[in-house]
């Protein structure tokens, strides 16, 4: 096992910042939204609040977005342009969590530093960083101040649109937010990836150490 | 020369009577002679005619309420030049009705109150004049119905809360306002205080239910308003632009959602063409059950009265309000006010539970029709009222469902997969031992290191 430097300073303080912003915006919206079912603390207040959560979780994302645009840690990002070769890594990828891992196989993906994300996570973060997330603090802007913005909501197709899009984004990431949780938690120790996310170290299995990795998954999935 | 017969006709008439109760006001000079003249009979209190419709009209004018009225330098011919003084009074002429003679007289009224007969004539109440097959509603108010011309005074003067013309056909209304923080502070401060005028106007009263006009008279005393209701209340020019200030500020009336017809491209409320009733048709056709429209129906009439209207296309846009007239006039200390978010934003909230299509009639009095409360929530209503949207309240229901669905589902993800885990326990054991003895058997060494 050999422990790589993974996840950069920056990174950890913009996931624990999204980490906690995101519950509680969830949390925040899911009172003002359902007011008869959640009364955590007044609506007015939950509305305050998750206007300023949603703020700091926009600035914050420009903290990712420098760190990335200015790093050469971007590549992490970088899409697989071979589509054959994306889909094979793929496939292999979607084989080991819907069946190899049953079994104690090894995790086909090997990260480093350039290149962390297996195919899957490659391919979802892009879609969730570059298009879910701004859609959703757009929608937010929009209806933090629906008169300042009222040409564009109009424009988008009406304030009933806006909201329909945010909810159906809140949609997503409450479902994204609970199986990002359990995925995190198949490392090759349930607690491996959550410790990576705190130190910036990912504990790794170097090529010739797969039999001894596929015994230690075989362990940990007891 | 007529002018001249006329004057030598009226002089001859002041002379011919007796000087009696108005010397006073002849030696002043505070009446001309001719209108001296008329008033030497019509100052006499008793006297009547009885009109064709069985109505008796009074015919005493009272001298002295007439010259401390604002008519009082006016001479009876200016109003009533259709008398001809030779013949008055001697040969009996014949008056339909009350209303007949104050719809003929107004015609006086016009010739020197150009500007507010012109904003008179586009007003509510001269529609309702104009509404009907002939004389229009016989409720309509003339000229004379608010303003007595022979007594009448100074705008400018603080009238009394039971001299007030408007309470004679909206008396309940006038009730509730004088009942209401408005009417007691006019009880108490006077003029300060508003009265049915400073809001509505005196001679361009609109429909109160359409357009913003009470809005913005209520803001053009309140000019803080706005900031004050900043410091609290998010999206505050939206809440004023889609809620009317009685809603809040009258804590125990029954509200409702009003769908108002708007013209796009113009921005205009669309409004009924006279002798056109294409709204009433078209939501009796859209509603034939009268259950009120539901969503589909509501899309068909926006597409019917969007083809219609040739400057563009029809949007809805909602507007929360009290239901009555009554209610908008029982405005409660600002105290008492609703400032609780959740009596609005939350799901079944009684606001929500009357909705109507609204549209200006033809004479500019607002039409209705009742709309399903479940369109509020629907997913297929999402394009026809995409301007109205109350957090909460109109939540639309399909996205509720799916939220349920999703987070079930990702709860599944986890279960399922450990489930399957624990199912391959005993194939994933035996996998582990054969790796373990492959591995042995490929390195032996390694094997016996391991054993040592």
């Amino acid at each position: 096992m050999q422990r790589i430097y993974i996840n950069p300073l920056p990174v950890r303080i913009w996931h624990a910042a999204n980490a906690l912003g995101f519950v509680l915006l969830i949390a925040t919206g899911l009172q003002i939204r359902y007011l008869d079912l959640v009364q955590l603390i007044s609506f007015r207040w939950a509305v305050s609040l998750h206007n300023w959560i949603g703020f700091a979780l926009m600035a914050n994302f420009f903290v990712w977005l420098g760190f990335y645009l200015l790093s050469d840690k971007i590549k992490v990002y970088h899409p697989e342009l071979n589509p054959k070769k994306y889909f094979t890594d793929s496939w292999k990828q979607i084989h080991f969590y819907g069946y190899g891992i049953f079994r104690g196989d090894a995790n086909p993906h090997h990260p480093n530093a350039y290149r962390k994300f297996n195919p899957l996570q490659s391919m979802m973060y892009q879609i969730v960083m570059m298009f879910l997330v701004p859609l959703q603090f757009v929608t937010g802007l929009l209806l933090w101040d629906v008169t300042l913005f009222g040409t564009v909501i109009e424009q988008m197709g009406g304030l009933r649109v806006v909201d329909s899009l945010h909810v159906l984004m809140f949609i997503f990431f409450s479902g994204f937010t609970i199986v990002h949780i359990y995925l995190g938690s198949l490392g090759h120790t349930r607690s491996a990836h959550f410790k990576a996310m705190v130190t910036g170290y990912e504990e790794v299995e170097m090529q010739g150490e797969e039999s001894s990795e596929q015994s230690r998954a075989g362990e940990r999935q007891g | 020369m007529k002018r001249l017969t006329s004057l030598a006709a009226w002089l001859a008439l002041l002379l011919c009577l007796p000087l009696g109760s108005v010397p006073a006001l002849a030696k002043e000079g505070a009446l001309s002679k001719e209108t001296l003249a008329c008033l030497k009979c019509h100052d006499k209190p008793g006297q009547s005619k009885q009109l064709v419709d069985g109505e008796t009209l009074s015919l005493y004018i009272s001298a002295e309420k007439f010259i401390a009225s604002r008519h009082g330098e006016t001479d009876c011919e200016d109003c009533h030049a259709d008398l001809d003084a030779k013949t008055h009074g001697k040969t009996k002429t014949q008056i339909a009705s009350r209303r007949q003679l104050t719809l003929d007289m107004r015609e006086s009224c016009r010739d020197c109150h150009k500007k507010n007969f012109k904003t008179y004539d586009d007003s509510l109440h001269a529609a309702l004049v104009k509404q009907g097959p002939k004389e229009g509603r016989k409720d309509a108010p003339l000229c004379s119905d608010c303003h007595n011309p022979h007594t009448l005074l100074s705008a400018k003067r603080e009238t009394a809360l039971d001299e007030v013309p408007c309470a004679k056909c909206h008396a309940a209304i006038f009730k509730a306002y004088s009942h209401d923080v408005h009417g007691l502070e006019r009880v108490a401060k006077g003029k300060a205080a508003p009265i049915c005028s400073d809001c509505h106007s005196a001679h361009g009263v609109q429909a109160a239910s359409l357009g913003t006009s009470v809005r913005d008279a209520c803001l053009k005393c309140h000019t803080h308003a706005v900031a004050q209701h900043q410091d609290w209340l998010p999206n505050t020019l939206r809440h004023f632009e889609a809620i009317s200030c009685p809603v809040c500020h009258n804590p125990n009336a029954k509200r409702r959602v009003s769908l108002r017809l708007y013209d796009q491209a113009s921005g205009l409320q669309v409004r009924e063409k006279l002798g056109v009733p294409q709204f009433e048709r078209q939501t009796t056709l859209a509603d034939a059950q009268q259950l009120g429209l539901d969503e589909r129906a509501l899309w068909s009439l926006l597409n019917a009265f969007g083809q219609s209207d040739k400057a563009g296309s029809t949007v809805l846009r909602g507007r929360l309000e009290v239901m009555s007239g009554v209610e908008a006039h029982q405005i409660s200390d600002k105290a008492h006010a609703i400032k609780e978010c959740d009596t609005c934003h939350r799901a079944g909230a009684p606001a929500f539970q009357s909705v109507s299509l609204t549209i200006a009639g033809a004479d500019g009095q607002a039409i209705r029709h009742s709309v399903q409360k479940e369109v509020l929530t629907s997913l297929l209503a999402t394009e026809s009222i995409r301007g109205f949207y109350a957090i909460g309240s109109t939540r639309i229901q399909w996205l509720d469902t799916l939220l349920v669905l999703v987070v079930i589902g990702a709860c599944c993800v986890p279960l399922v997969h450990l489930g399957v885990n624990r199912l391959f326990r005993s194939v994933r054991q035996r996998l582990q031992a054969q790796r373990l003895a492959d591995k042995s058997a490929a390195d032996p060494g390694q094997a016996q290191r391991k054993d040592f």
